[in-house]
């Protein structure tokens, strides 16, 4: 399997934990990840320039995915905002007339949008490409003891249709069904399909620091030992703003966040310092040492 | 109707009686023999009209045009007589609550006296700056046909219920009321959309919205309520109205993305809080300081994707359509 | 407080168009609703609003015409001119309000097909018109401060020294029952359509204002005038609106025929409603109906126009069938829908009683005779909601004294009471669907004398039954219960109505057809048939329809 890689902004900025620990799983489970294909994409957006100018946002990211297509490559992206975003992007994209005015602007530069592969996320990748079987043949270290809360970030979850929920059911519980595959127990609480807050952060801090709040602490108060998101911009909220909204609370919550490809490294043995978790905010120290690591 | 397997299903009803035990919520569980084409609307007028009439819950048109009927199936907001059972069912089993963020009456009835209250507050109404003409406006079909869609809103509350923004922030005007407001901002012969924008774009309005797409997601009528905020803060920012963070923010991301492709996350906080705004830089200071301890704070100078003048032109294409 | 000049009972369009001419004349006005202004059943009107607009070249009189044929000629002419003439200033206004309907290329209010009509004079928004006129409505009287008792139920009217000077109404949010005074009331509160099973009508439809007039001793006229729409969808009656058949679509029986080529050469599929019911009904007794049904046929319209022009009718098709309009034709049949006869007004919307008037679908002016045409029921509201409030208003200034009531609301209470505290009866829907079936068979598309007779034997039954129903909840705050119950009375009182006006109307005449009685009778029965009750029991009377230009004759399409 080889994909165009496209890590978004935050992975190579804010979270680079997340860049480190994607490129050492992907190599284990047999995914190439061309990195150079995407050295011309740019940002998708990330919703923010869309409400500026949408035409101008969906132009963009047209361009990338005309820039893997030029290449045969499908995209694969590694955060739940990037994946949504172009998702939508091709939605709107199915539109005759829309993808022939995108493609007189991309023409200017010799490309050509046809939408004929889907991009994916790796979350994505692994239950539809790797499948249940292969990645538990992978599997080294069971993490048995963790109970694990899923945040999977709005991006990812909706709006239904623009993400194939209809076409790939199994979208719909992703997070859930790698959690069982790593052997751990998922948290079931409410917010694991709700908003962290990020879009409002400069906008409206309270409300934002109330929205982390109440979804860690729900999760925490459930049993859950960490919480595991496929999103950076999530994991920046709920990790690094996590003290903040717990102060507005007047409690503690101590909720170790982590990605997805950190969860899947840890489960395919790979040592914690390789995949950067004891670089987070809310420390992992804890969390490591339950499942007999050493930090 | 063509007679079909019947099964029974148990519908669980979350109820409370304010006349009773201090208005404490319950849950209520009722076994019902259904068809396989009833909607969960049909299971609850079952229930109400031959096992137990104490249920109170909103309904009248039964044909998904009148708004009466969100509730929350199965923790989702829907209009539970377009639900179909067969969607909803899980082991033969579904939930049904009131709909979220509005106080309950009693059962399934909910107070929207806070949702007229917010539909009030943007001036639902035309206002043309001169006396009506003798005759009708002219206006083209294209605009009147885009009003369609958001004149396909029946006020049903489902948005409005799991906005996530309303959770924790009850001031915020909240999905229908701005697809309301924008369905003015819109309208050819409404004259007052800057006086309306500069108000929506105040604390409440179109800038609290977090981009969840809950509201896109639950809407019967496929409204899209957020893409109406999204088209009122484009429209905000095209008519320079600047002051708010969220514009700033969005100028901000824009602008960097046009001179090196991908985003600086440290300019673009810089850019948006104000290179000058010492408040709100030293507010900033101690999330600065953690993120840099664990080396995860962005360069200030961050690099460029290549062949970045290709992606300049489009910009200079494309930005001020 | 519970005091006031106007007071409206139903916030639907006619009630709100009332509203907005009475606040703007200043008058101390109120509407009261059972439910929020914006769930009225006016949102479910789909297809459009007729007008003939002069300044085109359209002629008032042309769509006086062809109303009044429409009406079999059951219409009061100097009513239905009235009615065109001020169609074209009251579409204006709604335009100016801000409804946003259709354009042409132009720029200016754009037009479909409709039935029964000469040429294309049906205004309208998608297939929402009605939605959009009343939220448009409802905003206007947002914007002038107008008061409305909302989830209100209104449970008798009060008449003293023979003048209606207001109503006893239940607030549903704690079961208080209050007087409200007024110095006059008008009756706005919509058709009736849950009498019948199945029907296109929402749940609210109970005849309330029928049933309080007729028990204040007003009359009802031409009852028996029940129209039954040519598409709705079978199960759960859902309408489709005749809007699809105005922008082209096909009527076909189960041999793939435009049948309509046969029973209305000329006007086809747009031939009056009554017209196309009984056809679409022969059809299906003939054999040549799918499980009872025919189909609509809107596949050759194109996928963009059913988008644009018929999204509401696209969205039910796919959510409630599974049907996609534009790939499948969709089984429809004729369906309970509207109700011509009403409370007896003059052509402003006067009752028998002074200081009580009516206007909508509850009433009968009449414009709609024996059958109503689509998209005049849209216009109807307007006009006639404006017209009454105008003459209320101008009564208004006559009134000298209010309600001096001392007793009646504790004998409201009381009943009441008793009502909720009853036991061990009968569950009120167990007679609801009785009289449903009962009289959607007794008094169908097609009736005879032993049809109607067992529909009102039925009906006579089941208020016999009525006083011993009993509900489940006790409770005050929004006791659905005891409103269902309520509605089931009034029910009842109207279906009596009907049944009497049918066996008494001896031929047959626009959607009132006997198989028994198969012509029309010029001769003996160009009257409107009244109900009207007395020392508490029905009495039946005929009265003459106004003809002013437009001589009856046979009735062709």
């Amino acid at each position: 399997m080889k994909f165009a890689f496209f890590p978004g902004c935050v992975a190579k900025g804010a979270a680079p934990e997340l860049y480190t620990s994607t490129v050492k799983v992907a190599e284990i489970l047999g995914i190439e990840l061309d990195e150079k294909a995407m050295e011309s994409a740019s940002c998708t957006g990330a919703g923010v320039l869309q409400e500026k100018n949408q035409l101008l946002g969906d132009t963009l990211n047209a361009r990338n995915i005309a820039l893997a297509e030029k290449q045969n490559l499908p995209i694969l992206t590694i955060c739940s905002t990037c994946q949504g975003v172009m998702s939508q992007a091709e939605q709107r994209l199915e539109n005759e007339e829309y993808r022939a005015q995108i493609n007189e602007t991309l023409k200017e530069e010799g490309l050509e949008y046809t939408g004929k592969t889907p991009t994916r996320h790796l979350l994505w990748i692994i239950v539809e490409e790797i499948g249940e079987k292969k990645f538990k043949s992978l599997v080294k270290r069971k993490l048995e003891t963790l109970n694990l809360a899923p945040f999977y970030g709005c991006y990812l979850v909706r709006p239904s249709k623009a993400l194939k929920f209809y076409e790939n059911p199994e979208r719909e519980t992703c997070l859930e069904d790698l959690t069982e595959w790593v052997g751990a127990k998922v948290t079931d609480f409410p917010g694991s399909k709700a908003c962290c807050g990020f879009p409002i952060l400069t906008v409206n801090e309270k409300a934002a620091l109330k929205m982390v709040g109440n979804h860690t602490s729900s999760a925490k108060d459930l049993g859950a030992d960490a919480m595991v998101t496929p999103c950076p911009l999530c994991h920046l909220n709920l990790d690094q703003y996590q003290n903040r909204a717990a102060g507005m609370m007047k409690r503690e919550i101590d909720l170790p966040i982590i990605h997805v490809p950190q969860l899947v490294g840890l489960a395919l043995g790979l040592d914690p310092k390789e995949l950067r978790i004891n670089k987070h905010i809310i420390s992992t120290k804890k969390l490591l040492s339950e499942l007999s690591l050493r930090p | 109707m063509v007679q079909t397997a019947k099964k029974t299903v148990q519908i669980t009803i979350k109820r409370q009686d304010p006349e009773v035990d201090g208005n404490k919520p319950y849950f209520q569980d009722y076994n019902v023999e259904v068809e396989d084409w009833f909607t969960v609307l049909d299971v609850l007028i079952k229930i109400r009209e031959q096992i137990d009439g104490t249920l109170s819950l909103r309904c009248a048109c039964r044909a998904s045009i009148c708004g009466s009927c969100a509730m929350r199936v199965n923790g989702q907001a829907k209009l539970v007589c377009k639900t179909k059972l067969t969607t909803v069912m899980k082991d033969n089993k579904i939930l049904v609550e009131p709909v979220g963020n509005m106080p309950v009456i009693t059962d399934l009835t909910t107070d929207f006296k806070p949702f007229w209250d917010k539909m009030l507050a943007v001036d639902p109404y035309l206002k043309p700056e001169e006396e009506a003409p003798e005759a009708e406006y002219i206006a083209p079909n294209e605009d009147m046909v885009h009003l369609v869609g958001v004149m396909n809103c029946i006020m049903c509350g489902a948005c409005v219920s799991d906005c996530t923004v309303l959770e924790v922030k009850d001031d915020f005007l909240g999905p229908a009321a701005l697809a309301k407001a924008y369905r003015f901002v819109a309208d050819p012969r409404d004259d007052a959309e800057n006086e309306r924008l500069s108000n929506l774009i105040e604390d409440g309005g179109i800038w609290d919205c977090t981009r969840c797409m809950q509201c896109v997601e639950v809407c019967p009528k496929d409204v899209d309520p957020m893409s109406r905020i999204m088209a009122m803060r484009a429209n905000s920012m095209d008519k320079k109205m600047n002051k708010s963070y969220g514009a700033r923010h969005a100028n901000a991301f824009t602008s960097l993305i046009k001179s090196s492709g991908v985003l600086n996350e440290t300019l673009l906080i810089l850019k948006t809080k104000g290179f000058f705004n010492i408040i709100e830089l030293i507010k900033l200071l101690p999330l600065a300081i953690s993120a840099q301890l664990a080396g995860k704070r962005p360069p200030f100078l961050s690099h460029s994707i290549k062949n970045k003048d290709n992606l300049k032109k489009i910009f200079k294409k494309l930005e001020n359509k | 407080m519970f005091e006031h000049d106007v007071l409206i009972v139903g916030a639907g369009l006619a009630g709100l168009r009332a509203a907005l001419e009475s606040i703007d004349a200043g008058k101390n006005t109120a509407m009261i609703s059972k439910v929020h202004p914006v769930r009225s059943h006016s949102c479910a009107a789909q297809g459009g609003i007729n007008a003939a607009l002069t300044d085109r070249g359209d002629d008032w009189k042309d769509h006086a015409f062809s109303t009044i044929k429409g009406s079999d000629y059951l219409a009061d002419q100097h009513a239905v001119e009235i009615m065109c003439q001020e169609a074209g200033e009251n579409l204006i206004e709604l335009e100016n309000m801000g409804v946003i309907f259709s354009r042409n290329e132009e720029g200016k209010l754009g037009t479909r097909r409709f039935g029964g009509q000469t040429v294309a004079r049906t205004f309208f928004v998608g297939a929402i018109t009605g939605s959009a006129m009343l939220h448009v409505l409802y905003e206007q009287t947002v914007k002038k401060q107008g008061q409305v008792y909302e989830e209100w139920f209104v449970t008798k009217l009060i008449i003293e020294d023979g003048e209606c000077r207001g109503v006893i109404a239940m607030d549903m949010h704690t079961g208080k029952l209050q007087i409200i005074k007024a110095k006059s009331v008008i009756l706005a509160t919509g058709g009736a359509g849950r009498i019948f099973e199945p029907s296109t009508n929402a749940l609210i439809c109970t005849g309330d204002g029928l049933a309080l007039a007729y028990n204040a001793g007003a009359s009802l006229m031409d009852m028996e005038m029940i129209q039954y729409h040519p598409t709705g969808l079978a199960g759960n009656g859902i309408l489709l609106s005749e809007g699809a058949r105005g922008e082209g679509a096909y009527l076909l029986n189960s041999e793939g025929e435009r049948f309509m080529e046969d029973y209305a050469p000329e006007y086809l599929e747009l031939a009056s409603r009554d017209v196309v019911s009984r056809s679409e009904q022969t059809e299906i007794d003939a054999g040549r109906g799918i499980d009872g049904c025919v189909l609509l046929d809107c596949r050759h319209l194109g996928r963009e126009k059913i988008e644009e022009r018929l999204g509401y009718l696209q969205e039910v098709a796919t959510e409630f069938r599974g049907i996609d309009l534009a790939e499948q034709p969709i089984p429809v049949k004729p369906t309970m829908h509207y109700i011509m006869g009403g409370i007896k007004t003059d052509e402003s919307g006067r009752t028998d009683i002074p200081g009580l008037f009516a206007a909508g679908e509850c009433a009968n002016v009449s414009v709609h005779g024996g059958n109503r045409l689509g998209a005049n029921s849209l216009l109807d509201t307007i006009v006639f909601g404006r017209r009454s409030a105008r003459a209320a208003i101008e009564y208004v200034s006559t009134v000298k004294t209010l309600s001096k009531d001392k007793t009646e609301l504790n004998n409201e209470t009381k009943r009441i009471e008793s009502l909720v505290n009853r036991t061990n009866g009968e569950r009120s829907a167990t007679l609801r669907n009785e009289m449903g079936v009962s009289m959607t068979e007794g008094i169908g598309v097609y009736r005879d004398a032993d049809s109607i007779s067992m529909a009102k034997n039925k009906i006579t039954d089941l208020i016999k039954r009525y006083p011993n129903t009993s509900i489940d909840n006790k409770g005050k705050i929004f006791n659905t219960d005891l409103i269902f119950n309520l509605e089931l009375g009034y029910m009842l009182d109207v279906a009596l109505t009907m049944c009497i006006g049918a066996e008494e109307r001896k031929e047959s005449r626009g959607a009132h057809f006997r198989t028994d009685m198969t012509e029309r009778d010029d001769k003996n029965w160009l009257k409107h048939t009244n109900v009207k009750k007395k020392n508490g029991e029905p009495i039946f009377y005929t009265s003459d329809v106004t003809i002013t230009n437009w001589k009856p004759e046979i009735r062709k399409y």
